[in-house]
Order: structure tokens, then C-alpha cells, then sequence
């Protein structure tokens, strides 16, 4: 056995945001020691955006800058080429972002001195790729760090663990969602309100990798929390519920990660139980051009959720977005003040 | 009820033809996109979607105008984001008060779009529309033809104008051309057209450029500012590999001896990218290293602005460029395109290739001279 461990870099960005459970655990059970670029910064940033070729997306442009920082401290890379939105059952059709499958050889093709790119290509969408060939493409990954198929499996099998108690932990239950909807629970932790005040209910929905990246969404969540806001993302909402309102649709939304986006605005623009939706959008994306204006145009269709689409790019001026926002919860907050005047009134003159 | 479809270079005669040929006498044939047009689409598009979208919804719009009431379309379920554009058009022409319907046609799926067109048909069955379409795809390889043929005297002819006439009249014939016999004989008599009626230049010895990228973009020359006139005015012969027969020609799909040019250029790409990420990524670079062995001098790669997939081939193109020594130059389009500065560009790059053919010629010559000398020596030096 080598005394030294072989080191994987995963770059903190895109889809590590959705398998980093499954990845981190599956290599470490292997023996690798993982090594995770550091958290998004804006020595980072400036790196990523004079290297990325300045026609690509905010967050894709990131990816080139987690890459780097890990440049010289990992003996391999982990970056998959996948194009199918996720594993099972309900993933035969739908694709995700062209992107992610061309990223690892743009990398290679761009910067010839990196290290090895472990890359495995999977796709249930296209090419039908079933369990075996993911099997197949663990054991292949697997057969580089150990000889031992039995350490492979178990490794296999602890990730897909992990990934599906990631999963549960993220996504609500519908019950609990009808709950916070008519204001039982709460989400997050207490925000800022003040005394006998109710926290307005919003959903911020966008990209996994843009939620949770707290440089990349300007610490969204935060500032929310702070101005006494209680919020549900679109990765939290229940997946029946997206699924469900992506049969109004008339067409497939074969981009998997919209889905979430589109459903979930839907869902809230049908119910009315919320107070206010915001939309995170990625300048240049693909995606998020079409399923920002298709929301749009739905919401101007249902106009009793107010939504607020904010493009997000690499210029993106933090002060100028928190006025933005500020104004879109006093806007928020003089509507709900109005409604409930209007149903106390209705109280008591019946 | 009125037909249309979007303008698309050469191709608007192809979906004209299909529609004819099952049997639709209404047909509204699209204008070619104007400054209105784009003007049009951007307005109504969203921000950054890519032009084809834009270019395509002001054609819709321009049609709506002169009384269409159904949009041909494709859709599909693939990597980008083209399976959107009507869904998405769809929803702006409402909200702009159009009374209209949508046809959608999952040209991924031969079966799909077999059973959409009997719908449309003038009540067809299922073998007379595959008869028509089966006449469209074999009238598909004629307008490629011609438009291989143009692209290649439109540089060499000694009479300006002469090709861009002798092509419209062949498109003409093409259309208007019935019967499966008949439309077999163009294969000949196409080509002896251009050959007896445009006279050319012999002396010359043309640049041969090929352009690629995204197909909608290479095809319609509203929006690649018309880049296969220009380079021809500059006496370069240009061609374009890109084609909608990979779609529709069931033809070749199922001769197990013919291969379509796209099946060749994606295996080669596939050390560089190996996987289909929708567009024509893989096309474009695995064509320019089909166009490096066949000899010709350069390439022009037109994308759409935030276009994911060619993103992907502009990105790796330089690599083959340089492992290859292809001469690449990778051009964004969008509908505000400047003629100047598009002129400019492709002029320094031809004047580039000049320059380089020349280099490369005498390197070869002098390889040539001195190789005897090194056979000699092998031979007798011991
Ligand atoms: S989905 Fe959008 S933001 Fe994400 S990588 Fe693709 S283009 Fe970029
Ligand atoms: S290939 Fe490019 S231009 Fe064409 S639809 Fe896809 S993203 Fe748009």
C-alpha cells in the first residue's frame, strides 16, 4: 500500500452542489484523501473571470476559478461529464446543462498542464445508461485507488447512501410545506422580526449552485433572514409538488434543473400562499433564459404573487442589488398590510 | 388556415417543398429576415437568449402579419435549448394578442415527425406522407448540391451575378419539380446548368474556406451578415458542411453503405469531445480536421451569441488549430452584428491564409529538393 494517499480535487461549484455527499464519500471510502477548493471569494472570482472565455455563464466562469486554486495541491480531478438531471426513475428524458458535459474537456483542451480529469460521461437521458454502466464507471474510478472490488462496493454504496439522506434532508415533506404555507413552522432559523409580527414567506429559487454559493448569490439568504423574511428555495420543495404542476405544461421542460425552478414558482403563483418569489438568474445562461422568461411571462398571467427576477453576473453591484430587494420587501410588506386590513374589515362588518 | 415556418437560408425551399408536397395549398413562404425583423424579435425576445430565437419570433411575427394562423416549428427534447422555442414563442405571440397554433415537430424522432406531417397533411395517409417527405429529403440533397455548387462559382465566375442567378433558378426548378423520376434526373442536370451557363476563371487559384457552427446561423444570411457572399466576393471558395438532411434524410439513415458527412466528423471529434452536447459542437471540431486532410486552407466558425454548445467547440478549437495547423477563426453573431467590423476581420484573416499558403508551398518545395539528396545519402552514404 502507498503511504501516501492519492489526493482528488473537486471544485466547489456547479454540480458539487448537488453530489457532493455521494462524491466526497465515495473517494474517501476509497482511500483518496478529497481535497474541496476553497469557498467562492473574490480573489477567486478575479481569477476565474480573466480565464474563462468571457462568452460563457457567471457560474460556469467560477468553475474555472475553483479549478485553479486547486491546480497545484491534487494529483487528480473529479469532473464528471454529466447530462442527465439525476439517477432512477423519472430521468429517462431530461437533460441538464449542455455544459457540464463538454466542461472537463474544455478544461483539459485549455489548460494542457493540469493534472489527470477523472471524467466519466453519464447520461440516462440520451444514452440510456442504466445501473450497470454506473457499476461499471464506479468500479473503473474505483480500480485506480485499490484493487479491492469489495472496498469499491462499499464505497459505492455508502456514497448513494449518503446522497439519499442528503436528499431527504434537503427536500420537506408536503405536509410540512402545507404547514409553513399557512404559517405553523418556520424554515430557517428565527428572522429578524419584531415583536408579534409574522415573517414574510418567500421563495428563492434559482440553482442549486447559486442558493447555496453565498458569494455567488450575494448572500441572498442572509439578508433576507435579516429584514425578518422566512424563506423556502427551490431546492427544498417537495418534488411531487414540481411534478405535479409540470403536467399543466404543454410541452416536456427536459432541462432538469428548470424543472425545480418552474415548478416551484408555478406551485406558489397557483396557490397564493406566499407573499413574494424571487428569482435568481445567472446572466448568459442558457437555461435560465428561457425558464426566467416563461416565468415571467406566467407571473404576469397570475399577477397575485409579486416575483422579482435578479440577473446576477460577474459586475453585479452588491449595493445596487440591496436596494432592489429592500424595496421589494417594503413593497411586500405594504401589500400584506393591506390584504389583512382588508380581511379584518371583512371581519368585522360582515 | 394559412402555414408558415421560419426562414432559413436555403432550406426555406426545402420546407416549402414539404408542405406543398403534402398536398397544402396554403402556404405563406416566409419573408427573408429584415432589419424589421430582428428589430422585431429582439423586442419581444428575452434578454439573452440566443438570435435564432430573435430572428426566428420576428419572422413569426412579420408572418402573423400577413395572415398566418399556423407556425410550423421544430421542437425537440435534446441538449439546448431550440425544444424551448416554441413553447416560449408561443406564450410572447399570446400575450401580443395573435390568434395562432403551433406545430411543433420533434425532428429528433423520425416516427414523430412522420405522424406530425399526416396531421398537417391534406388528409394523407401514413405512406403517402412518408412518399412526400421521402421527395423532400431527396430535393434536400439538391439544395445542399446547389449550394455547394454556388458557393464554389460565385468566387470564380468571370460575370458578377451570373451564379447568384443561375442558383435561384436551380432552387426554382428544384420546387417546382414533381415526380420521384424527375426529381432523380436533377442529380445531372443540375450540375451541367452551372458548369454550361457560368463562365469561369481558370487563371485563379481560390482560397478554400469552410464554414461552420451552429446551423441556423450558418444558413440564414440575414444573420451571419451573409459571410459566404462576402467571402466569395473575395475570391474564396467556401462551403458548408452543416446540413438538415441528419435529421430528415431516412434515406441514408437506413443504406447501410451511405454515411452522412456528420457521422464522419463526429467520430473524428471524438478524442476531443466525446460526447453529443447538443448544436453542432461535435461538427465543428471534428470538420476542421476533415477540412485540414482534404487540403483546404481555413475555417470560419460562426456562433450565436450565449450559444452553450458552440461556447464548448470555440473554447477547444484553438487546440486543434494548433495541433493541426488549421488556421480558425471564431466569430460571435447576433443581431447587432456590425458589417464593418465582420469585413474587416474576415479580410485580415484571409489576408493571414494568403500568406500562409505561400509559406507553406515553398516549405514543400524545398522539402522536395532536398529529399533526393537524403535518399542518396541513405542509399550510398555507408
Ligand atoms: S445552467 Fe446556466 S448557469 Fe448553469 S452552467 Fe449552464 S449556462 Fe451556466
Ligand atoms: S445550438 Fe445554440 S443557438 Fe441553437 S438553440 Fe442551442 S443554444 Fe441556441
Amino acid at each position: 500500500m502507498a503511504s501516501q494517499k492519492i489526493k482528488v480535487g473537486i471544485p466547489r461549484a456547479l454540480l458539487y452542489y448537488k453530489f457532493f455527499p455521494m462524491w466526497t464519500t465515495f473517494f474517501k471510502e476509497l482511500g483518496a484523501e478529497v481535497i474541496v477548493s476553497p469557498k467562492t471569494n473574490k480573489i477567486l472570482k478575479d481569477v476565474a473571470v480573466s480565464i474563462a472565455p468571457d462568452e460563457d455563464c457567471y457560474s460556469s466562469k467560477l468553475y474555472y476559478g475553483h479549478v485553479m486554486a486547486l491546480k497545484d495541491k491534487v494529483d487528480c480531478y473529479f469532473i464528471p461529464r454529466f447530462s442527465s438531471g439525476g439517477f432512477g426513475k423519472g430521468h429517462e428524458k431530461n437533460v441538464s446543462c449542455p455544459k457540464f458535459i463538454g466542461l472537463a474537456e474544455v478544461l483539459r483542451s485549455v489548460f494542457p498542464d493540469l493534472p489527470e480529469i477523472i471524467m466519466p460521461y453519464f447520461s440516462t437521458a440520451k444514452n440510456n445508461h442504466g445501473k450497470l454502466k454506473f457499476l461499471k464507471y464506479c468500479f473503473s474510478i474505483g480500480s485506480k485507488f485499490t484493487k479491492n472490488p469489495f472496498k469499491i462496493r462499499t464505497a459505492i454504496k455508502k456514497a448513494l447512501k449518503n446522497q439519499k439522506e442528503h436528499y431527504q434532508q434537503i427536500q420537506i415533506s408536503v405536509d410540512e410545506l402545507q404547514k409553513w404555507e399557512r404559517s405553523e413552522i418556520l424554515l430557517n432559523e428565527a428572522p429578524n422580526v419584531e415583536e408579534g409580527d409574522v415573517p414574510l414567506k418567500v421563495a428563492i429559487v434559482g440553482h442549486s449552485y447559486v442558493l447555496n454559493d453565498p458569494y455567488q448569490s450575494i448572500e441572498i439568504m442572509k439578508k433576507l433572514t435579516s429584514h425578518g423574511v422566512d424563506c423556502i428555495t427551490s431546492e427544498q420543495m417537495p418534488r411531487e409538488l414540481v411534478e405535479h404542476q409540470m403536467k399543466f405544461l404543454d410541452f416536456n421542460m427536459y432541462f432538469e434543473y428548470e424543472r425545480e425552478i418552474i415548478g416551484t414558482v408555478m406551485h406558489f403563483l397557483e396557490s397564493k400562499t406566499i407573499d413574494g418569489i424571487l428569482h435568481l438568474i445567472i446572466f448568459s445562461c442558457g437555461p435560465d433564459s428561457i425558464g426566467g422568461e416563461l416565468c415571467s411571462r406566467f407571473s404576469r398571467r397570475k399577477p397575485e404573487v409579486p416575483l422579482l427576477q435578479l440577473v446576477i453576473d460577474e459586475h453585479t453591484g452588491e449595493a445596487g442589488l440591496n436596494t432592489r430587494i429592500e424595496a421589494f420587501i417594503d413593497m411586500l410588506r405594504r401589500r400584506k398590510s393591506i390584504k389583512e386590513k382588508k380581511i379584518r374589515r371583512k371581519i368585522e362588518c360582515p | 388556415m394559412p402555414i408558415t415556418f421560419p426562414h432559413f437560408g436555403s432550406l426555406t425551399y426545402v420546407f416549402e417543398t414539404l408542405l406543398r408536397e403534402l398536398g397544402r395549398k396554403d402556404i405563406i413562404v416566409p419573408n427573408k429576415p429584415s432589419k424589421r425583423t430582428a428589430e422585431l424579435g429582439t423586442r419581444y425576445s428575452p434578454e439573452f437568449v440566443c438570435t435564432p430565437f430573435k430572428i426566428t419570433l420576428g419572422t413569426f411575427i412579420e408572418a402573423l402579419e400577413r395572415g398566418a394562423t399556423e407556425l410550423g416549428m421544430g421542437g425537440c427534447n435534446a441538449y439546448c435549448r431550440f425544444g424551448y422555442y416554441w413553447p416560449v414563442q408561443k406564450l410572447i405571440l399570446e400575450d401580443l394578442g395573435y390568434d395562432f397554433r403551433f406545430v411543433p415537430i420533434d425532428y429528433e424522432d423520425p416516427l414523430a415527425i412522420v405522424r406530425t406531417l399526416k396531421n398537417e397533411s391534406d388528409g394523407f395517409s401514413y405512406l403517402q406522407t412518408l412518399r412526400a417527405l421521402q421527395k423532400t429529403w431527396v430535393k434536400n440533397r439538391f439544395t445542399d448540391l446547389v449550394d455547394k455548387l454556388r458557393y464554389e462559382y460565385r468566387a470564380i465566375e468571370t460575370v458578377k451575378g451570373t451564379t447568384d442567378r443561375v442558383a435561384e433558378r436551380a432552387f426554382k426548378t428544384i420546387v417546382e419539380t414533381k415526380g420521384m423520376i424527375n426529381i432523380r434526373k436533377l442529380k445531372k442536370t443540375l450540375p451541367l446548368m452551372f458548369e454550361k451557363e457560368i463562365e469561369i476563371d481558370n487563371s485563379l487559384d481560390p482560397l478554400k474556406i469552410a464554414i461552420i457552427g451552429e446551423i441556423y446561423v450558418v444558413f440564414e444570411p440575414a444573420l451571419n451578415v451573409d459571410v459566404h457572399r462576402r467571402l466569395n466576393e473575395l475570391g474564396v471558395i467556401c462551403e458548408t458542411p452543416a446540413s438538415l438532411r441528419r435529421f430528415i434524410d431516412i434515406g441514408y439513415k437506413l443504406n447501410p453503405f451511405l454515411k452522412l458527412h456528420r457521422e464522419v466528423s463526429v467520430k473524428i471529434a471524438e478524442p476531443y469531445l466525446g460526447y453529443r452536447c447538443g448544436g453542432e459542437a461535435q461538427e465543428s471540431i471534428g470538420d476542421t480536421i476533415f477540412y485540414k486532410n482534404k487540403g483546404w486552407d481555413g475555417m470560419v466558425h460562426l456562433y450565436p451569441f450565449t450559444c452553450m454548445p458552440e461556447i464548448i467547440s470555440r473554447s477547444i478549437l484553438p487546440q486543434i488549430s494548433k495541433e493541426y495547423d488549421m488556421p480558425v477563426l471564431s466569430l460571435v453573431v447576433d443581431e447587432q452584428t456590425g458589417e464593418a467590423g465582420f469585413q474587416t476581420r474576415l479580410e485580415a484573416f484571409i489576408d493571414l491564409l494568403y500568406r500562409k499558403r505561400e509559406k507553406d508551398r515553398e516549405r514543400k518545395i524545398t522539402k522536395k529538393s532536398t529529399k533526393p539528396n537524403v535518399s542518396f545519402q541513405t542509399v550510398y552514404g555507408v
